[in-house]
């Protein structure tokens, strides 16, 4: 990143004698997608309210567009902030609400109706909106007048507060669609919050994954899904498989057994394994979609377990198994290709086979 | 349950409704006609009698001097409602947003006060306000005349009775608007480049006009209605409405005189209440815009 447009650096904040961030650094730059996500209380809105201004940081240094932000009140900040509840101004028109930060800027009246009038075309909405309060819109049309609100100013800096989590499965699927394409147009640096990390993986550029204050890990989708840096990040992303493994470093990568495969050895490639590997509960991560049933077609190399189907979903165009397998805690997760066959039954045993080379090797 | 379009016809509806109707129209419509018919009748010798009569009439709207007292009183009101609110506003607005750890104390501390009997309130005042009382004496330790302050049997002495007992109607009332409006929308307007005055100016104060609203009503229909204060405070000298009026029941025993006077305080209340209605709708002045 040649000029990261935010620069966050070991960025602590303290409630009291409870520290919500431990020195957190995040880079974000210019026209990127940035999306902080993690479970509750990982301190991402709080990261996000430290952006925004409306909280200080108890310790660490953030600049936004190269200036230092202490002591920088919201009002001065080139972000501008999307609300997890929108907070539109009920006693305010769908105008007055989107030409509220043009009018604190003096924007002359006829300009502002124009840029208003603009933003409305860009969010799709019908222009008899404009002397409509925000009581009398969908959740859906709410949601664009906040964004039109946030973007009416051309700010540096959209700052989104998880602000599709109150909507329905169908709405939320188009508004993030409209989300990516609004980002793409504009060019704007977004920073999304969001506890949902398939939300994330379809809309960001980079994702942050934080836990308990702290950043787990900072990278693409696909680095992300395909190298988490550790069960947490895999876990999180969705239901997967973890596969307990004793590991020792060789020349070429680590070479891993498993208890419930005795014999079979595997040797994993180093880029098949997570850089911040340790010694504490490494495990092999096994996509429930690269696992398969085994009939009398073992192949060279695979490794195979025998489990009792406990039961299954039929998702269309995958069905899911659910496998319980003796020595393993949680039920495996196998994900086939949807047929009008079902290949097993609840209750059957069953064998499933997975290529171990091609697993990712990581720790808790 | 559905109600229908000739809901009158329901029986349920109406046996459901009887006991409110009856109370209502028994405590309420019928006094109000009782007076309204009280106002044609005459007085002689002490003693109702039956009669339409315009008499009481042509003497009220023929005397300036009842006049002069019920202006008194809307002034008297008015002035009550402006300094009530100037009070109770950035009361309620501490209440709600600074002092959130004494919160309960102070309110409290509030309560108690609103609840302890308005006549020993009042009484209580005399101490402060009197020529030789606490005010005159605590001003006089800071270097000010023995008898600076004069307001006992004044009408600034009835204002103080009068806001003093009231003031703790519109506090409440404001701190719920107060508290009821929504954090984020502060952020939002400062996130958008408001500073702290164009955010109250743009948002907290518009959005605390129900309560405004709701808390000056009050204070003004119970000024409307004022007594004691006018009668301990005022020492008489000034007398309001609800004076003249028991004046013209108790001491002149002219129960038609003090029904008119009584209809034309009601009116000129109701004709208040409508107008400031009138004014706080139109300030929403959305079409269809859900209340």
């Amino acid at each position: 990143m040649v000029s990261p447009i935010i620069d966050a650096a070991r960025i602590v904040k303290d409630y009291g004698s409870a520290r919500a961030l431990h020195g957190v650094s995040l880079q974000v730059g210019a026209g990127e997608f940035v999306a902080l996500v993690g479970p509750s209380g990982c301190g991402k809105t709080t990261l996000l309210k430290i952006l925004a201004g409306f909280e200080e940081p108890t310790d660490g240094r953030l600049e936004i567009e190269g200036k230092d932000m202490r002591g920088v009140p919201a009002a001065s900040r080139p972000t501008r902030m999307v609300f997890q509840k929108l907070a539109l101004f009920p006693h305010k028109t769908v105008a007055e609400n989107i030409g509220f930060p043009l009018k604190l800027q003096k924007v002359p009246v006829a300009e502002t109706k124009d840029r208003v009038r603009g933003m409305l075309d860009l969010m799709h909405l019908r222009p008899d909106y404009l002397q409509r309060y925000p009581a009398q819109l969908s959740g859906g049309e709410q949601q664009r007048v906040a964004l039109a609100r946030a973007l009416v100013s051309r700010p540096g800096v959209l700052l989104l507060d998880e602000p599709m989590s109150a909507l329905d499965a169908k709405l939320k699927k188009s508004l993030q669609a409209e989300l990516k394409k609004l980002h793409r147009e504009l060019g704007t640096s977004f920073v999304l919050v969001t506890h949902d990390l398939e939300e994330a993986m379809m809309l960001a550029d980079r994702i942050c994954v934080m836990r308990g204050g702290h950043v787990v890990q900072v990278g693409t989708p696909a680095d992300i899904y395909y190298r988490p840096a550790n069960m947490f990040v895999a876990g999180f992303i969705g239901e997967t498989n973890f596969l307990p493994v004793a590991a020792v470093l060789t020349a070429s990568g680590v070479q891993v057994t498993s208890p419930l495969t005795p014999g079979a050895s595997a040797e994993i490639a180093t880029e098949h394994v997570a850089p911040s590997l340790s010694e504490k509960g490494t495990a092999l991560l096994v996509r429930p979609e690269s696992i398969r049933i085994v009939r009398n077609d073992a192949k060279a190399g695979e490794w195979t377990l025998e489990g009792v189907v406990e039961e299954y979903f039929i998702k269309g165009s995958s069905t899911q198994y659910r496998i319980r397998v003796p020595g393993l805690e949680a039920a495996v997760i196998v994900d086939l290709a949807g047929s009008i066959v079902l290949p097993a039954r609840v209750g059957e045993t069953v064998r499933i086979g997975f290529d171990p080379t091609q697993a990712f090797l990581l720790s808790e | 349950m559905k109600i229908e379009d000739k809901y009158w016809r329901d029986p349920v509806l109406l046996a459901a409704v009887a006991p409110l109707a009856v109370v209502m129209i028994a405590f309420f419509l019928v006094p109000l006609v009782m007076t309204a018919v009280l106002t044609f009748q005459t007085t002689q010798y002490y003693r109702l009698s039956w009669s339409w009569d315009l008499k009481i009439w042509t003497e009220v709207f023929s005397k300036p001097h009842y006049w002069t007292i019920m202006v008194r009183t809307v002034v008297m009101a008015l002035v009550c409602v402006a300094i009530c609110i100037a009070i109770a506003f950035p009361a309620a607005y501490a209440l709600a947003t600074r002092l959130k750890t004494f919160k309960t104390q102070i309110q409290i501390l509030i309560i108690f006060a609103f609840l302890t009997d308005a006549v020993l309130k009042t009484f209580g005042w005399i101490l402060i306000l009197d020529k030789n009382g606490v005010a005159n004496w605590l001003l006089m330790h800071i270097g000010f005349p023995a008898d600076a302050l004069n307001l006992l049997f004044t009408p600034a002495g009835t204002m103080i009775g009068m806001v003093y007992n009231l003031v703790a109607y519109p506090m409440f009332t404001i701190y719920l608007s107060l508290v009821r409006i929504d954090r984020d929308l502060v952020l939002a307007a400062y996130d958008a480049g408001a500073s702290r005055l164009r955010t109250f100016f743009e948002v907290t104060l518009p959005l605390s006009r129900p309560g405004l609203y709701s808390g000056a009503v009050l204070v003004f229909v119970l000024s409307l209605g004022a007594f004691l204060e006018p009668k301990v405070l005022g020492g008489g000298t000034a007398p309001l409405a609800s004076e003249l009026i028991r004046q013209s029941f108790e001491t002149r025993v002219n129960w038609p005189l003090g029904a008119a006077l009584t209809m034309v305080l009601i009116v000129i209340g109701a004709l208040m209440l409508a107008l400031s209605s009138a004014f706080a709708l139109r300030r929403r002045s959305a079409p269809g815009r859900p209340a």
